[in-house]
């Protein structure tokens, strides 16, 4: 399964996590925007990678992205 | 046995005796005629509007001849990663707004230092003070200070490398760490300070005397600012003290200088104060590092993740590079299948951090030395034994970055294990700590966007036989115009006492990127030995003409003797034959043109050293002091062209290195550097240095001149993991952030024992 960046359409062949990496790591206006309209906040997530285990900053925004990245099988 | 007549030998560098006598000239020791002296006003905000600037009154000041602001300028920015413009963001002199304490807003020439100094005092700078932000965690949150218009969220760029699965490996791994860390500034500490004499003449041509690791990046630099051709700027590089990363880009002196005698067409000269040095020129990138490591149980490392954070500071400079390359070094020098970085670097209202000596390499070996310790205590494998499981190998491929050709890692720890072995049953409170690294021979990269080759050298040989070298390398202390007259020496087939080296000089020499990420042994050498090589294949075309030997022979020189190979005894004169043919060639000298432009190499380098290193501490738990007992070094850098300038590069990494992982340290206060000078910045000096050894494994390297490799950057990045590790082995407490201070260890040794009671209870 690959999922499809709901801002530029790069496609992640790997999962929703790594399309959440690519988008926390694009950081430009657009996806950081889109982020943002998901109630997140894009510094905080940012932030969050740097001071916490886990990449909780990653599998939260992946969560959403779960739901409503476009999906290519 | 060598074959070799000069390579190898233990020579003293070519220009010691100008050096070791006072009699070198420095670019601190250029005098013109007519010629001024500037100083330069800093900002004392670390972010400000520039209201207004009035320099009437330091105009009127007697003796003085020139005041210059950012209205005197063409108002662009300068950069060194050209082919990206948005990462071209100081303007040197400001116009509108400063961004650090000590941007530079204003410059005077002046009839001597005093008086332009002086004048200072009575420029009037009206500023708005503006919210600042100094720490890259904060700089990132929404409601920061915008540094840079249009950069939102301060993030002056990011980088990512990945190979592999990472998630996936993770999975599979039996034991993970999570851990992080804090990498602290340091300052380069030339002996000779930032400087420049400049000289605008009246036939619009710009002459600069400067201190620099690269002629041709200020020339070209010079020309973007000026709007100059780059033909009608001589740039000149005199002897140099020191560089280690602090001098390949344009800064403050050699910019307002060459504005001041634009406007006055006399020349004017700057040398900055140490204070400057400290505050208003570029630093050690810290960073924040957060690293996960997985490994099965035997210790076979499987995925490693890394997350950096760093402080760029005001400007972009070289932070981008050093952020790209502490991502790659990460990875050193080990195999992981799996691996993923993501690296920010983040605008500050501090000082601009940018290249320095590691190159972003000393940090990411501190964590990542630091958490292989860890790895092998959790596992219960020797420190030695988990590095050698996983160490690079010759011929190994870093997936999508690199490839290794030579690699002596492993007989690297084989020594430092004999080492250790050596040193026995340690006294209490002792302990010797482990560190591997690896290091690049030269970057591949071409942010700066040259259209040239990456070195290039002309080889010319007189009438007497003696051989000018003519390469745009700069020999800013470490002994490159030793090395490269030495490659020449070898490849022709003369002395080293019969070459001259004419280097840095943008006006005789070809084009060449300078002594910058450990490149000019490697790359300016092989310039310098083709060029060698060709000249040497005219002579022996000549000599076998003349001597009329059969085509069957093969033709050599060696020591002054052009020779059969078969037959050494048959042959002639090195220097009657050079006499002989030039006057076959109606008079012209012979000739050769070298250069080097890596290509099919990979993204990175198109070699790389390696090395280990132990450090021996001992510790007081009392009160936390420790002290530097012995520092070995098993290192391979190739062929060794000159042992005595490995033994010196060496002793001064360790001496740099050391300082970097013990004391040295830039606090700051609302971004003001509270330690800008020697007395209160703390070096390593001269009786705090240990007992060191350098064990030098012998490799080979296809790509460098004769064999040859670097040896120059990669001494300093062991050291600082090294430490930390040695400290936990003497007393059982790990140090998190740098620099590892007694204070730290105190305090650490406190909380351990703290902690000790509690179980207890």
């Amino acid at each position: 399964m690959s999922y499809q960046c709901p801002v530029c359409n790069k496609v992640s062949n790997k999962s929703a996590l790594d399309l959440a990496r690519h988008m926390i790591g694009r950081g430009d206006k657009v996806h950081r925007d889109w982020i943002n309209s998901k109630g997140f906040k894009y510094s905080e997530l940012l932030a969050l990678q740097f001071s916490s285990f886990g990449g909780e900053g990653f599998k939260s925004l992946a969560e959403v992205l779960e739901k409503e990245a476009k999906v290519k099988d | 046995m060598s074959d070799y007549s000069v390579i190898g030998k233990r020579v003293h560098n070519i220009d010691g005796t100008e050096k070791v006598t006072g009699s070198g000239k420095y670019t601190f020791d250029v005098v013109l005629p007519n010629m001024l002296y500037g100083k330069i006003l800093r900002s004392p905000h670390p972010h400000a509007k520039i209201l207004k600037i009035d320099t009437r009154r330091a105009k009127r000041l007697v003796g003085v001849k020139a005041v210059v602001t950012g209205k005197d300028t063409l108002g662009r920015k300068q950069g060194i990663w050209r082919r990206f413009p948005e990462l071209c963001d100081e303007e040197i002199l400001c116009r509108a707004k400063v961004r650090y304490i000590g941007d530079a807003v204003a410059a005077v020439a002046a009839i001597d230092e005093d008086t332009a100094e002086e004048a200072l005092d009575l420029i009037d700078v009206e500023y708005e003070p503006l919210p600042a932000v100094f720490d890259p965690m904060d700089a990132i949150k929404e409601d920061a200070p915008q540094i840079h218009e249009g950069v939102e969220l301060n993030i002056n760029i990011n980088r990512h490398i990945e190979w592999g699965d990472v998630d996936e490996a993770f999975e599979k791994c039996d034991h993970i760490r999570e851990d992080k860390f804090k990498c602290s500034s340091q300052a380069h500490v030339c002996m000779e300070t930032h400087d420049a004499v400049a000289s605008f003449g009246h036939n619009g041509k710009l002459e600069v005397w400067t201190s620099s690791q690269s002629s041709y990046y200020i020339q070209r630099l010079y020309a973007d600012m000026l709007d100059m051709n780059e033909s009608d700027i001589r740039v000149t590089n005199r002897h140099t003290g020191g560089g280690f990363g602090s001098k390949f880009e344009l800064d403050s002196a050699q910019f307002c200088a060459a504005i001041l005698s634009q406007k006055l067409c006399q020349p004017v000269k700057i040398v900055l104060t140490r204070e400057e040095e400290f505050t208003a020129t570029k630093r050690r990138t810290p960073m924040y590092y957060f690293l996960k490591l997985g490994a099965k149980k035997d210790g076979t490392m499987l995925a490693k993740e890394v997350r950096v954070i760093t402080e760029g500071g005001a400007y972009t400079a070289m932070g981008a590079t050093a952020l790209y390359l502490t991502g790659f070094f990460s990875s050193f020098p080990y195999k992981y299948p799996n691996y993923r970085y993501d690296g920010y670097r983040v605008y500050t209202n501090t000082a601009t951090t940018s290249a320095m000596r590691g190159f972003g390499a000393p940090q990411s070996t501190f964590v990542g030395e630091s958490q292989i310790d860890m790895m092998a205590e959790d596992l219960g494998i020797d420190p030695v034994e988990i590095r050698r499981k996983n160490g690079m190998t010759p011929n190994y491929e870093v997936p999508g970055q690199a490839f290794i050709q030579s690699c002596g890692l492993h007989q690297c720890l084989d020594k430092i294990e004999e080492h250790i072995e050596k040193r026995g049953k340690l006294p209490p409170n002792h302990g010797i700590g482990v560190s591997a690294y690896g290091f690049m021979s030269g970057g591949i990269f071409n942010w700066f966007n040259t259209p040239y080759a990456f070195s290039a050298a002309v080889v010319r040989i007189n009438i007497d036989g003696k051989v000018d070298v003519y390469t745009g390398t700069c020999d800013m202390g470490q002994g490159s115009n030793t090395t490269l007259a030495m490659i020449c020496a070898e490849e022709l087939g003369v002395r080293l006492e019969d070459v001259r080296m004419f280097s840095g000089d943008t006006g005789i020499c070809p084009p060449d990127l300078g002594a910058w990420g450990s490149r000019q042994t490697l790359m300016g050498g092989n310039a310098v030995k083709m060029a060698a090589a060709e000249c040497k294949q005219q002579l022996i075309e000549f000599t076998a003409a003349k001597m009329g030997v059969n085509i069957v022979y093969d033709l050599d020189i060696k020591d002054r003797w052009v020779h059969l190979v078969d037959r050494p005894e048959r042959g002639v004169s090195y220097f009657d034959i050079v006499k002989e043919a030039i006057r076959g060639k109606d008079g012209v000298a012979i000739m050769g043109r070298g250069h080097y432009t890596p290509h099919r190499k990979g993204m990175i380098s198109p070699a790389y050293s390696f090395g280990v290193q132990a450090a021996e501490v001992e510790v007081d738990p009392e009160t936390g002091r420790y002290k530097l007992v012995n520092v070995t070094t098993a290192h391979e850098s190739g062929t060794v062209i000159n042992p005595v300038g490995i033994e010196g590069q060496l002793e001064g990494a360790i001496m740099m290195a050391g300082g970097y992982g013990f004391c040295e340290d830039q606090p700051m206060d609302e971004g003001k550097i509270l330690n800008p000078s020697i007395a209160d910045y703390k070096l390593i000096r001269s009786l705090d240095m240990p007992e060191t050894d350098i064990l030098e494994i012998d490799t080979y390297e296809p790509e460098g001149p004769f064999g040859a490799k670097e040896a120059g950057e990669g001494l300093t990045n062991p050291t600082a993991g090294a430490i930390g590790n040695a400290v936990y082995k003497a007393v059982g407490v790990r140090i998190y952030d740098l620099p590892i201070t007694p204070e730290k260890v105190f305090k650490a040794l406190k909380e351990k024992e703290k902690q000790q009671k509690k179980a207890k209870k």
